[in-house]
């Protein structure tokens, strides 16, 4: 049988088609659907979930999170400032500080924070409770993280705007902060935005410091019912919960990478 | 035309595929592995899954390897199929919720489970093998001695255990705050560094705390719920491997073995 070849390709490219929906076809006939409605979507369930979810669960994420942003933003932007210095003892401090945190697992960092802390200082708290703690340790990871993120960006914004600022007599800080570091936030908003959504995920480690029923946020909130309720529906619901948070997100991270391809 | 002849080959292709994936996805009830007549998840091994640490039930001793009450109960169970006993560590509510034996994970669970009528809905328990008290642990010099003193304060307790859905009962009525924790360890922590100001968990397991730490804690309070310890099979599944753990522990009550193990684990059996 001889083709053409626009019809050679053009079979390919069906065959690849009906594959795909083969597969597709043949896990939607194996799987148990009855079993999985029953596992992982009951009404009732999902019903006994509201609003708790949401004026507890979802705000504790959302809380968490800016917590543990707001604090890896701030010491993050310290750090970058002292790996880019010209004293060598600050870049020193901050490369460790960097490498240090960036190997360690969030959840190890948690625990030292949660239960090292309090061994270290006893009788004395970590202000904000289950919040100071969660923003704190998670922050002390993404600091690394964002201080390397927003180093680059500091780097990317051209020579040229620190040479004129200092020719019109502005000093290296003044410089710093009015032309070179706004620019280079400008720059990072998309992966800072990209740390965000990975922050949001990340807060579901919470459970590891001991949560009562107002600290709880989406995981643990969504593990507690499957316990209750000996049920998955729980989980289910609560993957959506932070869909609701982290889709909204990319989108602002994709709108914000085209504008800036845009500006270039 | 020769295009209709291709697109009828493509669906053989894709049948075939399809044929192949299924088969592919089918069950695997047919190919288990038997043991004397016990359906077993992989060959000559007693595959239980348990939750660590958990002292005196199960926990690892100085060497690493897994052992405790709970463990040497299953170890009589694995000598009469003719098999190892291996362990899995995994968290409490994949066994309360049947899905580590309902995914083949496991051929049984001994975690210090209470037997209770939710579980009973997910899984299948054997005879009960231990009686269990709850029990709330406070640090040396407290001054609380029953949940009435705990008003206002927190109390810690274990996620997915019967100690946490028994303090969950008083929440609100005593005024009680509930943290919960994942683990045993993280709930010692907690109390040891003052996190809480006392944890209920069941009262051999605070026994044995005690014994390991003498003198910064006490057990201020016992409370008797009538709870056994059950060993969790998959529901409807294996009613051999289920008929095999009873026979065992019949076995061991009868012969002397049960208090040999409970002597060595938990202390003098109470008389009852």
């Amino acid at each position: 049988m001889k083709l053409r070849r626009r019809q050679r390709e053009r079979l390919s490219l069906g065959l690849q088609y009906l594959v795909f929906i083969a597969i597709i076809a043949a896990v939607l006939i194996a799987a148990d659907w009855d079993r999985l409605a029953d596992a992982f979507f009951r009404v009732d369930i999902i019903k006994s979930m509201f609003p708790t979810i949401i004026t507890v669960a979802l705000r504790n994420t959302i809380l968490y999170t800016l917590g543990a942003f707001a604090f890896g933003l701030v010491f993050g932007t310290i750090l970058a400032l002292m790996r880019l210095s010209r004293v060598a003892p600050y870049r020193w401090v901050a490369t460790a500080y960097i490498e240090l945190f960036r190997g360690l697992p969030a959840l190890l960092v948690l625990f030292l924070v949660g239960y090292g802390i309090p061994i270290a200082f006893p009788e004395r708290e970590i202000p904000g409770g289950v919040f100071g703690s969660i923003a704190i340790g998670l922050g002390l990871t993404a600091a690394a993280y964002m201080a390397e993120t927003i180093r680059a960006g500091i780097q990317a914004v051209p020579k040229g705007q620190m040479e004129a600022a200092r020719t019109l007599g502005m000093s290296h800080f003044t410089a710093m902060r009015t032309i070179v570091v706004p620019q280079a936030f400008r720059i990072v908003i998309p992966p800072l935005t990209n740390e965000l959504i990975l922050l949001t995920k990340d807060s579901s480690l919470a459970y590891v410091l001991g949560v009562t029923a107002q600290t709880i946020e989406i995981t643990k909130f969504g593990r507690d019912m499957l316990n209750d309720r000996v049920n998955a529906t729980p989980l289910l619901v609560a993957g959506l919960a932070y869909l609701v948070i982290t889709l909204p997100l990319s989108q602002v991270v994709r709108r914000l990478e085209l504008r800036y391809a845009k500006a270039r | 035309m020769r295009f209709p002849s291709v697109v009828r080959q493509a669906g053989l292709v894709v049948a075939v595929t399809a044929l192949a994936l299924t088969a592919g996805c089918a069950k695997k009830d047919d190919s288990e592995v038997q043991a004397s007549g016990v359906k077993l998840v992989s060959a000559g091994k007693l595959t239980v899954c348990t939750h660590l640490p958990y002292p005196p039930f199960q926990s690892k001793d100085a060497s690493g390897k897994v052992t405790g009450f709970d463990v040497e109960i299953m170890d009589l169970v694995a000598k009469e199929l003719g098999v190892e006993q291996t362990i899995i560590d995994t968290p409490f509510e994949g066994i309360k919720s049947g899905q580590d034996l309902n995914t083949g994970k496991c051929d049984a669970a001994a975690a210090g489970m209470t037997i209770t009528e939710e579980r009973r809905k997910v899984i299948d328990f054997s005879d009960p093998y231990f009686d269990a008290t709850q029990a709330m642990l406070v640090k040396t010099g407290k001054t609380y001695k029953s949940l009435d003193d705990l008003k206002g304060k927190k109390l810690g307790v274990q996620a997915a255990t019967t100690g946490r859905d028994y303090a969950k009962k008083y929440e609100a009525e005593k005024g009680l705050k509930l943290v919960e924790f994942e683990d045993l360890a993280a709930l010692q922590q907690a109390v040891a560094n003052g996190q809480v100001e006392a944890a209920i968990n069941d009262l051999p397991v605070w026994t044995e705390y005690l014994k390991k730490n003498p003198g910064g804690f006490e057990v201020a309070a016992e409370f008797d719920t009538g709870e056994q310890y059950g060993f969790p099979v998959k529901k409807d599944a294996n009613p051999e491997l289920l008929k095999k753990i009873n026979e065992v522990l019949a076995k061991a009550k009868q012969d002397g073995t049960y208090d040999t193990i409970y002597e060595k684990w938990i202390g003098k059996r109470p008389s009852a």
